[in-house]
């Protein structure tokens, strides 16, 4: 990751010389912010275990269809001969087998393990998608607004406001039927990537706000500091400034924001699915799943558990990976 | 301090599963009986309709029974009653001309509340109905009811301010929908609708325009309770009803808590079905079906004689059902709310293959996709089991899973793409995914559509609706087969908007028959209506009959009498008593 613009010049400067010098000045090598921010993070051991899990989880997403192959069972495949007379899976916690690893589904019996990874890739794919879109337009029209100031500030502090009046689940509930009947009809089959870029759609389009406030106020923080002083008295132009000066420095909040932004979209995927907003009951969802499964939390805990788990171990590494990644970044920081 | 936060929660987490899975699920005990023969007649003998009504055996007097509701009843005003709770609160504190003598188990009798017997027809063309008045009923201050006041009470059951009750009886006086235009109550306060008279004290009379066979069974709804003209207080009479039962309401904190107390001039000898054991009734409303539920499970305190009006949900089926202790504090009973997989007949035209959707039809895993058959139970008629005149028949013996032989027969080759409208409710999402799974598994190709669940009882009622398939409910007001077939199937009554006919069906053939056993006596409808619902079924199969709800009720340890009425599928307090 390039985070200075003389990163790479200083490196390679520095280096030479130690080349030709003595060999045992070795320790005193000078490195990048890049360099030492990431010898930071491989000492961290909770940072490298949570990424560790975090690329597990996106492995396993990304490889839902290999995983259904070598797993034999659908999303969608029903087993109610294995639930009982009140549609509870027999067997010990919630069904478990040595060809069910996490059990069945009660009422539909589907099979929990193969609607977990899909429903992981769905729910994944949804959060991230929309956590980038919303960093990105946060960022931008943060550092614009910060940087810039003037009428731009007011007329993009004026759009965050509306933004933020405006009802977000009102809106969300009245554009899916009518978007639905605009690109589907009364009759066609609504396609589930669809109801997924509806999600991404609203979040992004409500999420983005308060990540630029945020920049906002780190940029007008280091506006008038001595060195993008010295940058703009040099010429430097906009671009440079944003991307070269400015942004740098404020990395860290926005990683916190954003690894705090995917648990968040991942829950709210659940409630607004269940609203009817995005995707119906047949597209594996993690979110729903949780959601349906609350409910059987005194009758068949297993059901509650596998999910629970999951989302309590994602959620807890994003946080972990984005904590030790700020720290690792910003090792002035307090904390 | 992380490693250690990591490990505590885990530990927890493991904790809860380790507790559930600790006991194996072996299926024993999961199939529930609840088989009940369904009996209606209307009482010929005058003696049903006396007083007092039997004792409950073991019944005591005394204790405060409670009854917890996650939700207020709407109204308690009786001719603006039309609520299942409001209709189970009513027989407490008000009386009708007629009512169901029900033991509970599906034996049904009509029989003189109020009328000496369930009406008279007077010149055997159902448009002349006469009701004799009991001697010795009275209101809670004492004056008697005559048959003035029942009259006033049906009056006033036409303001326009005091809607939401069944309009049945407004109706067939008015000989039309609009009968709040026809007869204004406001204007004429002193005088009676059009067709309804009191000869005397004692008598009531009803004359009609066109035969109304059905009457008897109609004023068995609150429309009938009475209510003398000074006690009418217009809208707040829902605050506080007056009353003509065994109770009379002594508090009332509106949406908190409804306090009913004995009424001492109630007399149990003019009474053929309410008793008075308790003290007191506390209605209390708040807590939300778990946790109402959860609460009488645990049976504490004062709970001990209470009863949670909620249905056991679902979830926790299979809680109350596995536990042993809890058999005897549940009550079970299916319910006269039946549920079809409605096929839009006008889209739909191909009798093949709305016969192959009725074998496709995998009800068992529909049940178990329900939560099991303590919440749904099979249905493959038209009718419900618990109405007069039922026949059980099966016009396409599906077997438990369906018959995917004999669809793949029907269709010969050819795969119909049908539109499945679901709500968007928990309910209706699970039951979509599970019939998509069904019918596509069968030869169907299945496309679920969802349609908002506020608006979608609206939207299924409008005559051209682009759906092919939906699921409908229709719960009757009284077990009779003239309350449901007509109103269903009768293709005559199919207009733009606002349709009951949601299947859209329509022949000249079964329109007829509908008018001939419709002109027939009351009494002798019932098997007909029988032949005609398998007929219906066989010839046109304008529906996939799914399955009927099931009432399941748990009380507290000291809570007795409480049985599911036969009428309404909710729970009935008529017999209640608290053990001592």
């Amino acid at each position: 990751m390039s985070l200075s613009p003389v990163e790479g010049v200083a490196l390679a400067e520095i280096e030479s010389g130690g080349d030709a010098g003595a060999p045992e000045r070795r320790d005193v090598l000078g490195r990048s912010p890049g360099q030492l921010a990431w010898r930071r993070l491989r000492a961290d051991r909770t940072a490298m275990v949570s990424g560790v899990m975090l690329i597990v989880f996106l492995v396993l997403a990304l490889a839902a269809p290999l995983i259904e192959m070598a797993y034999g069972i659908g999303p969608r495949e029903q087993f109610q001969n294995l639930l009982d007379g009140f549609g509870m899976p027999l067997g010990y916690a919630g069904g478990v087998t040595g060809e069910h690893w996490f059990g069945l589904e009660p009422g539909l019996g589907r099979d929990i393990f193969i609607r977990l990874i899909y429903g992981l890739r769905t729910s994944l794919f949804i959060a991230f998608a929309a956590a980038v879109i919303t960093a990105t337009i946060g960022v931008v029209l943060g550092t614009l607004a910060g940087y810039l100031g003037g009428w731009l500030d007011a007329v993009i502090n004026w759009i965050t406001d509306l933004t933020l009046a405006m009802p977000f689940l009102v809106i969300a509930l009245a554009l899916t039927p009518t978007l639905v009947l605009r690109f589907y009809g009364e009759r066609e089959q609504v396609s589930s990537a669809f109801g997924v870029g509806v999600l991404i759609g609203v979040f992004a389009i409500f999420g983005w706000t308060s990540t630029a406030r945020l920049v906002r106020g780190q940029v007008i923080a280091l506006r008038e500091r001595e060195f993008v002083e010295a940058a703009r008295a040099s010429g430097a132009g906009l671009g440079h400034m944003l991307f070269r000066q400015l942004l740098p420095n404020i990395w860290a909040p926005i990683l916190v924001s954003f690894s705090l932004a995917v648990p968040q979209f991942i829950t709210s995927e659940a409630a607004l699915s269940f609203i009817g907003v995005g995707l119906s009951d047949e597209t594996p969802s993690f979110g729903r799943m949780i959601y349906r499964s609350l409910d059987y939390l005194q009758t068949d805990p297993a059901y509650v558990f596998f999910p629970g788990i999951t989302i309590f171990a994602l959620v807890f590494a994003f946080n972990l990976f984005g904590d030790a990644l700020r720290d690792a970044l910003d090792p002035k920081s307090s904390r | 301090m992380r490693p250690r936060v990591v490990a505590a929660a885990g530990g927890a987490i493991a904790l809860v599963v380790a507790l559930g899975a600790c006991s194996k699920n072996t299926g024993e005990g999961t199939t529930v009986d609840n088989n009940r023969t369904q009996t209606g007649v209307i009482a010929t003998d005058p003696k049903d309709s006396q007083g007092p009504a039997a004792e409950v055996p073991g019944a005591q007097k005394g204790g405060t029974f409670t009854i917890i509701r996650e939700t207020p009843i709407s109204h308690l005003d009786p001719q603006r009653t039309y609520s299942f709770a409001g209709l189970m609160a009513n027989p407490l504190f008000a009386r009708y001309l007629t009512t169901w003598k029900d033991d509970g188990k599906g034996g049904l009798v009509l029989v003189g509340d109020l009328a000496e017997t369930p009406g008279t027809n007077v010149n055997n063309d159902c448009k002349v109905w006469e009701f004799k008045i009991k001697d010795g009923v009275k209101f809670e201050d004492g004056r008697p009811i005559t048959a003035k006041e029942i009259a006033y009470g049906i009056a006033r059951s036409f303001d326009p301010d005091l809607t939401s009750g069944p309009t049945y009886i407004q109706e067939w006086l008015a000989d039309t929908p609009q009968f709040d235009t026809k007869w204004d109550f406001k204007k004429n306060k002193g005088s009676l609708p059009p067709g309804l008279t009191t000869p005397d004290d004692k008598t009531l009379r009803f004359e009609f325009a066109k035969p109304r066979c059905d009457l008897p069974f109609a004023v068995s709804l609150p429309t009938t309770a009475p209510l003398p003209p000074d006690k009418d207080t217009g809208v707040n009479l829902d605050n506080r009803p007056f009353s003509s039962g065994p109770y009379k309401i002594a508090s009332n904190q509106v949406g908190v808590k409804l306090t009913l107390d004995r009424n001492t001039n109630w007399d149990p000898n003019t009474d053929p079905v309410r008793h008075q054991y308790p003290d007191q009734f506390v209605w209390s409303f708040g807590p939300t079906a778990d946790a109402a539920n959860n609460r009488v499970i645990a049976d504490n305190g004062a709970d001990q004689s209470a009863l949670a009006f909620n249905f056991v949900p679902a979830s926790l089926v299979a809680k109350v059902a596995g536990d042993a202790s809890l058999k005897s504090r549940t009550i079970l009973s299916p319910t006269p709310s039946a549920n079809q997989l409605v096929i839009n007949n006008q889209r739909v035209t191909d009798l093949k293959i709305r016969q192959a959707l009725n074998y496709a039809i995998d009800r068992e895993g529909l049940v178990k996709a329900l939560g099991g058959q303590t919440v749904a139970a099979p249905l493959t008629t038209l009718m419900p089991p618990s109405t007069i005149g039922y026949k059980a028949y099966e016009a396409y013996p599906a077997g438990p899973n369906g018959n995917v032989d004999k669809v793949k027969e029907l269709l010969g080759g050819q795969t119909p793409e049908l539109v499945l409208g679901v709500a968007d409710n928990t309910t209706e999402q699970q039951i979509g995914t599970q019939l998509k799974a069904n019918l596509e598994r069968a030869g169907f190709k299945i496309t679920l559509r969802n349609i908002p669940d506020d608006a979608k009882l609206d939207e299924i009622k409008k005559k051209d609706n682009p759906w092919d398939l939906y699921i409908g409910n229709w719960a009757a007001d009284w077990p009779s087969g003239a309350s449901i077939l007509p109103v269903l199937y009768d293709g005559r009554t199919i207009k733009a908007e606002g349709n009951s006919n949601q299947s859209y069906f329509n022949d000249p053939t079964i329109n007829a028959e509908f008018d001939r056993i419709l002109a027939m006596p009351p009494a002798e409808q019932g098997p007909e209506w029988g032949k005609l619902d398998e007929r219906i079924m066989k010839e046109f199969a304008p529906v996939v009959p799914l399955f009927v709800d099931v009432a399941y009720v748990v009380h507290g340890s000291k809570a007795g009498g409480a049985f599911i009425s036969s009428v309404f599928g909710y729970p009935a307090f008529v017999n209640a008593y608290v053990k001592p």
